[in-house]
């Protein structure tokens, strides 16, 4: 008998084998062949953290008048003790997005501190903690990015998803987790654009040298010897995601375009509303641009200028005024973006609420200021899910106690088709199936 | 007369069992090529330390600009690097700013083709603290001459970029 695999056997077992190599990739941890992307209920979702700390009394409560127009509906009358502290904001021209979607006008911070950073942990990981958050550490539990790259199929890149923060602090420390099996693998693109788009960001990283195709070719041969060398892969001391080379280069040019734009100025008065712009609404904007340029699945933006809430009411209240008119011209935005038009579902919640009992500051309007200390009045928020016909509840308003800030990770992953992949017990929290069709 | 001869045969063959013996066990000649020994491994370069953010920026400053940076300009660079979550590809938008900043202070494409070993033990030595090992100098050395489009910030950046400019 011939050494030889005779010919017939080896074409039986290399089609074996080259089976074998395209199926198993696709079968899941779960053992299910596929992920469920076929069954999602859109394509895209933007997650705007309506933070900083608002009270139902404030917002859906309407107690010192209509401070969230684009949202609720309706003229924006503000109660006249504190009308002369707003500033004047360009006119929402739009169906309110209560009216395109579901409005839950009674949900939950139920556990947990009442800081920001533990509400905003607790909305990107579905799970609340316990003890108090503030240091710059990444949480425990995956965040919502990892979970949607991890367990979507085909796995997805970081330039599908996103987490724009309006602060530092601890707040780039949300884009992944520490837990094993996920972390930085599966971690979104984290911006803080009001830092990075600056005249300290124009000066640094503007004006790159711009190396022709042959040239990179060059330096990479080169770069390759040089690893070849050296026995240490280039990890970073900080732990951070990275994008793969064809991604990078799109986010550097990118990056470069939007500090060229700044430096022309073409963000001195984008949206008309003059110097009522705050950082919140740059915060929405630079969100908007990322849509507009990436179309990413996952977005996740936030704001949190009501926080001057602790000092000052009145200023509190125009702040929401202006989240408010942000969040407007967000939905705008993503209805006039092709891509994202029709097949986006936008998730608006607050991370927490404040205390019943003011503190003993009081401002220029004689309104006392609000802390937030865990009381039952800051765990009262509302969430908002806003989106097309045939996959959101349209004009829906659910009054009665339902839904918590844990249930939006689920909701999540079940809007993009991937809830059945998270491994058993890691989202405690319930889909939040009264908004969807 | 034939003990003579005898004793005479005896000594014949013994001083030729001695040349045998002398000449079988010379010392082989060594021949020595004018090639010097060299290490080529990947783990003789004894660098464990992975450079953290600030001290990366301070020292790519350092060996680009051939000043040190303000602390000023420090922290204004550092503050960029949290705002963004891909560290890598801010690092290397960084590097590739100053590379074409007025400030780089780094050799002329005339000076490194004027004496091409000198520029690459000398970047070697600015860049990753260490001489080139043989193999690293010859594989620079080769595409420097065979490739005129090759310039020192091209080589500069492929250096800063690489996996053991991380390291110190």
């Amino acid at each position: 008998m011939s050494s030889f695999i005779p010919r017939r056997n080896f074409i039986k077992k290399a089609a074996i084998a080259a089976t074998g190599a395209i199926v198993v990739p696709y079968i899941l941890p779960s053992g299910r062949l596929f992920a469920a992307t076929g069954n999602r209920i859109a394509n895209h979702v933007v997650f705007c953290l309506f933070a900083g700390g608002i009270r139902n009394i404030e917002s859906v409560g309407q107690e010192r008048g209509n401070l969230l127009p684009s949202l609720l509906g309706g003229a924006g009358t503000v109660d006249p003790i504190i009308a002369a502290g707003m500033s004047p904001l360009p006119a929402f021209a739009g169906n309110s997005l209560k009216s395109q979607g579901t409005l839950y006008r009674q949900f939950r911070y139920a556990e947990g501190p009442t800081g920001h950073f533990n509400g905003h942990s607790t909305a990107l990981t579905g799970n609340y903690t316990l003890q108090d958050l503030s240091i710059r550490e990444a949480p425990k539990m995956p965040t919502i990015f990892e979970y949607y790259r991890k367990h979507s199929s085909p796995e997805q890149n970081a330039l599908n998803a996103w987490w724009v923060a309006n602060s530092l602090g601890p707040y780039p420390s949300l884009n992944f987790s520490s837990h094993p099996g996920y972390g930085a693998l599966y971690g979104a693109n984290f911006v803080q654009p009001l830092t990075l788009i600056s005249e300290n960001g124009a000066n640094a990283l503007s004006n790159p040298i711009a190396f022709s195709s042959d040239e990179i070719a060059k330096v990479n041969e080169m770069r390759n010897n040089f690893n070849a060398s050296f026995s240490k892969s280039g990890v970073f001391k900080e732990n951070a995601i990275v994008n793969g080379l064809a991604d990078r280069d799109l986010l550097q040019n990118y990056i470069r375009q939007q500090l060229l734009d700044a430096l022309g100025g073409a963000y001195e008065n984008p949206w008309g509303a003059g110097t009522s712009m705050n950082d919140d609404m740059y915060n929405i904007f630079f969100a908007e641009k990322i849509l507009e340029q990436f179309k990413p699945e996952l977005l996740v933006v936030n704001m949190q200028g009501v926080d001057i809430a602790h000092s000052d009411f009145t200023q509190y209240c125009n702040n929401l005024r202006k989240a408010d008119f942000a969040v407007g011209h967000l939905w705008q935005t993503i209805q006039n973006t092709p891509g994202l038009a029709n097949d986006t579902i936008l998730i608006v919640a607050p991370e927490h609420g404040r205390n019943l009992v003011p503190n003993t500051i009081v401002d220029n309007y004689g309104q006392a200021a609000l802390d937030h200390n865990s009381d039952a009045t800051s765990r009262e928020i509302f969430c908002m899910v806003v989106g097309p016909p045939g996959k959101v509840q349209q004009n829906q308003v659910i009054t009665q106690i339902t839904g918590e800030s844990i249930d939006i990770a689920p909701t999540i992953a079940r809007i993009l088709g991937f809830d059945q992949d998270v491994p058993g017990g890691m989202l405690p929290g319930r889909i939040l199936n009264e908004a969807l069709v | 007369m034939q003990l003579t001869i005898k004793n005479y045969m005896k000594k014949l063959l013994f001083l030729l069992m001695l040349s045998i013996t002398v000449w079988s066990c010379k010392k082989e000649t060594e021949f020595v090529y004018e090639v010097n020994d060299v290490q080529v491994g990947k783990d003789k370069i004894g660098k464990g330390i992975s450079k953290s953010t600030v001290e990366f920026i301070s020292i790519a400053y350092s060996d680009l600009v051939g000043s040190t940076i303000s602390q000023n300009d420090l922290s204004k660079v550092t503050l960029l690097y949290l705002a963004f979550g891909d560290k890598r590809l801010l690092e290397d938008l960084l590097i590739k700013n100053i590379v074409n900043s007025e400030l780089v202070n780094i050799s002329t494409n005339e000076v490194m083709r004027a004496d091409v070993t000198a520029f690459v033990n000398n970047t070697y030595l600015k860049l990753f603290n260490r001489e080139p090992n043989e193999l690293e100098l010859f594989n620079l050395k080769k595409q420097i001459t065979e490739n005129i489009s090759i310039t020192p910030k091209l080589i500069y950046y492929a250096m800063m970029t690489s996996d053991e400019y991380r390291y110190y």
